[in-house]
């Protein structure tokens, strides 16, 4: 009885107030009390909110600092501080598309895109294998890294302008891809304006349909879409003959290609749709981080361009500068700044090799065998000139 | 012990041992806990709304979709907005669902009646089924469904039957009414209404004269003549004022050179899937409540109906299952709820229903206001079925003492 006396003095505490002595309206009161309750809150609430006003104007304050350059870099709350506190990379991405993002024999993550991660994993906790991959659906990409809950989304994202606004900030385009269509060799199709009436397989939630419903609408085609949740389901909806095309980038068009029971019967279209430049993606609002994975995207095109690959690189001054600052042997591109260490290349360049050494392993002759050279995904210059073009587009913000 | 001081005590009792005051603070509590857990996830998530500089919001919804729909049973196109489009998810899923709910229930109380069954086999297969279905995942079920669909031969190789239904790994396609003009169309479907609540009249009347005169009325007969005729003469009548039928008969026919069906109506490969799998898991639940409410009536009840002549088929038409039917709805309302829900797996087999449609919304429009308004839509949904399973509960329910 003691016992309950005490668990209830607390709560009975609460409603003295509103049991007077005895009377007997004392619902009335309680009536009464409640409202002043509420009225209570809300003032606790108006001034919650002028605590909330007090610390948008300390944020902004910060954020003037920031601008001046008198904040020190790797603030408290700063993801490259949580990333290294936590000792590894949390990186959204697949394991459904050989060459991207596959599982290899031993069920090991592998693909270009893993490597993408792994590289920025050695950067900043200096372990290529201090990753954590989440995988996750073509549609979860937004939600995913809007939500911040991983550090970096390399997940065959197409950058555009849209997703840029609402999604996180794109780095660099690591992979110029475009969307195609793969049709059976004996329906006779060569053009992919001859698609008239077709039904089209597509993956739900991907650029792939916005740009088939154009090309459609455009060509008055009046193709019929599938839209199909997972890879796996697409590809085998389109090899039972339930859609007479199967759309996708290019890319993986040629990567899935080897998963049909015949690859030999079906072409993939000469036409290309759509721009689809990829790259990995960061959560907004955090400028640091976004500079640290722009700049480890830099160090793997500038260790091709300057000849520096996993099996070469250089641990003494070479007497090339520009090699010898890429490497950190001499003089600095803002390692510093950015919270990285001064031999960050070295670290990346030995444990992933660059991005030719990337794109070899996994989508050139040991990966999937997507040509590279005359493409776009070649380099725009090789080393040690760069006056001699080699015509394509991976390029990256100078280090220096 | 000391007694306590006046000011603590109402009526006469210390406030802490007065039920009446434990009660009322315990219940202010808890209202404030649930009031402050609200309002701290409200804020939450708005602030992280705006920390992040997510976009939300609903001006999106005017704007043109311009993204394709699989599957559309309102005319659909790239230029309608986003509410149309969401709309046209929402009546996808509908359909499924309305249309699942009967199917499942056909088939659920077919099945818990033969798992009462006195006949050996019967029985056994009827708890094989509901063993089966009851205990695989759906979305395993959907992908099984799926893998036969498959198998089915390909759209050049239909299996053709009297050039009129066509059935392939692509759907299932068979001719359809088509309104030639919609306000004709209208205007009978109005009239057509019309006809059927002057068949049910007359089938009231008949039925109450066979009650009270014991002559047979044959209300059935006479019903569905009075519905038959008037839609009929309605039907003609139109015809030959606006020289337009009503309706066409559209025959569904393979075009170009990949042989897609035009006309008619096509369930396609995605809504066969679909359905099947929600109508063939949720039905092994039915089964197993519509058993269970059978047991509920007392033996004595079949025992006293068997004794007045009355046939197995009979005893359980007149006697046990109207009873039954009182323990029966509720949870069978629950089963609508979630065959309705779980047609939200619809995107796995290539069926836009909402989700599968407002998921792909994401891409162009915020996901935090699509994801309210898909929840506000479901909810919907769910309620409507509560809201009619309520009704028809409040009319069958015992009356009186």
């Amino acid at each position: 009885m003691k016992r309950t006396l005490l668990l209830f003095v607390a709560l009975s505490a609460l409603v003295l107030v509103l049991v007077g002595c005895g009377d007997t309206s004392a619902l009335e009161t309680e009536n009464a009390n409640l409202k002043a309750e509420n009225e209570a809150m809300q003032a606790e609430n108006e001034a919650m909110q002028a605590q909330n006003e007090a610390m948008q104007a300390q944020i902004e304050e910060g954020m003037a600092m920031l601008a001046a350059g008198t904040l020190p870099t790797g603030g408290e709350g700063s993801r490259l501080n949580t990333v290294k506190e936590r000792g590894r990379v949390i990186c959204a991405s697949r394991d459904d598309v050989p060459g991207y993002g596959g599982i290899d024999a031993d069920g090991n993550n592998v693909g270009f895109d893993i490597d993408l991660c792994r590289a920025l994993a050695t950067a900043v906790v200096g372990d290529p294998n201090a990753i954590e991959i989440r995988l996750i659906s073509a549609a979860e990409r937004g939600p995913t890294i809007q939500s911040g809950e991983v550090d970096m989304l390399v997940r065959t994202v197409t950058w555009t302008a849209s997703r840029d606004a609402g999604w996180g900030n794109y780095a660099q385009t690591m992979f110029y891809d475009g969307q195609g269509f793969m049709v059976r060799a004996d329906s006779g199709v060569t053009n992919a304006l001859e698609l008239e009436g077709a039904t089209v397989c597509v993956t739900l939630g991907t650029t792939t349909e916005l740009n088939l419903q154009d090309f459609s609408d455009q060509n008055g085609l009046g193709i019929t879409v599938a839209t199909f949740e997972d890879t796996d389901a697409v590809v085998a909806a389109y090899d039972a003959g339930q859609c007479d095309s199967f759309t996708n980038d290019n890319s993986q068009l040629a990567a899935l290609r080897t998963a049909l029971s015949n690859p030999a019967d079906h072409v993939i279209l000469p036409n290309t749709i759509s721009e689809e430049p990829l790259g990995p993606v960061v959560p907004h609002g955090d400028d640091q981080w976004f500079d640290v994975v722009k700049t480890v995207m830099a160090i793997l095109i500038y260790g091709e361009a300057y000849g520096v690959s996993q099996d070469n690189v250089p641990s003494a001054e070479t007497g090339n500068t520009k090699v010898d600052r890429l490497l950190g042997l001499s003089g600095a591109f803002g390692q510093e700044e950015l919270g990285l260490s001064q031999t960050v290349a070295q670290d990346v360049l030995n444990a992933v090799g660059n991005y030719g050494d990337i794109y070899d392993r996994n989508l050139g002759p040991s990966g999937i065998n997507l040509p590279r050279e005359g493409g776009r995904n070649a380099l725009w210059a090789n080393a040690p000139c760069t006056d001699c073009p080699k015509g394509g587009q991976i390029y990256a913000a100078p280090l220096r | 012990m000391v007694s306590a001081p006046r000011i603590l005590t109402y009526q006469g009792i210390p406030v802490w041992r007065h039920v009446q005051i434990i009660q009322w603070a315990v219940q202010i509590m808890s209202g404030i806990v649930v009031v402050a857990l609200v309002v701290w996830f409200f804020s939450n998530m708005v602030g992280a709304i705006q920390d992040r500089d997510i976009p939300s919001g609903f001006s999106f919804l005017s704007r043109e979709y311009q993204t394709p729909i699989g599957e559309h049973f309102l005319p659909y196109d790239s230029s309608d907005t986003f509410l149309y489009a969401l709309m046209v998810g929402i009546t996808n899923t509908a359909i499924v669902a309305v249309a699942g709910v009967f199917l499942a229930t056909a088939l659920g109380i077919f099945i818990g009646v033969s798992r009462l069954s006195t006949n050996w086999i019967v029985s056994k297969l009827a708890m094989v089924y509901i063993e089966f279905f009851r205990n695989v995942p759906l979305l395993v079920q959907l992908f099984f469904w799926f893998y036969i669909v498959l198998e089915l031969p390909g759209i050049r190789e239909s299996v053709v039957v009297a050039d009129a239904f066509y059935l392939s790994n692509r759907g299932f396609s068979m001719p359809w009414p088509t309104p030639t003009d919609y306000t004709v169309a209208l205007i009978w479907l109005g009239l057509a209404a019309i006809a059927i609540v002057a068949g049910a009249l007359v089938y009231r009347r008949q039925a109450r004269m066979e009650e009270q005169t014991g002559r047979s009325g044959y209300p059935l007969i006479y019903s569905f003549a009075t519905a038959i005729v008037i839609g009929a003469i309605t039907w003609l009548v139109l015809s030959f004022a606006t020289g337009n039928s009503p309706f066409d008969i559209s025959v569904p026919e393979p075009q170009g050179r990949f042989g897609n069906i035009v006309g008619g109506f096509t369930a396609r490969a995605g809504l066969m899937v679909l359905l099947t799998g929600l109508v063939m898991y949720t039905a092994s639940f039915i089964a197993e409540i519509v058993r269970a409410g059978i047991q509920s009536v007392g033996r004595g009840q079949t025992e006293a109906a068997r004794a007045l002549g009355l046939s197995p088929m009979n005893t359980l038409r007149n006697v046990t299952f109207p009873q039954a039917l009182r323990v029966i709805i509720p949870p069978l309302i629950s089963q609508f709820l979630n065959l309705t829900k779980n047609s939200s797996l619809g995107g796995a087999v290539a069926y836009s229903d909402l989700t599968n449609i407002a998921v792909t919304m994401t891409q162009t429009a915020p996901a935090v206001s699509i994801f309210m308004l898909i929840m506000a839509s479901y909810l919907a949904m769910s309620l409507t079925w509560s809201l009619i399973g309520n009704i028809y509960n409040r009319r069958i329910r015992f009356v009186g003492g």
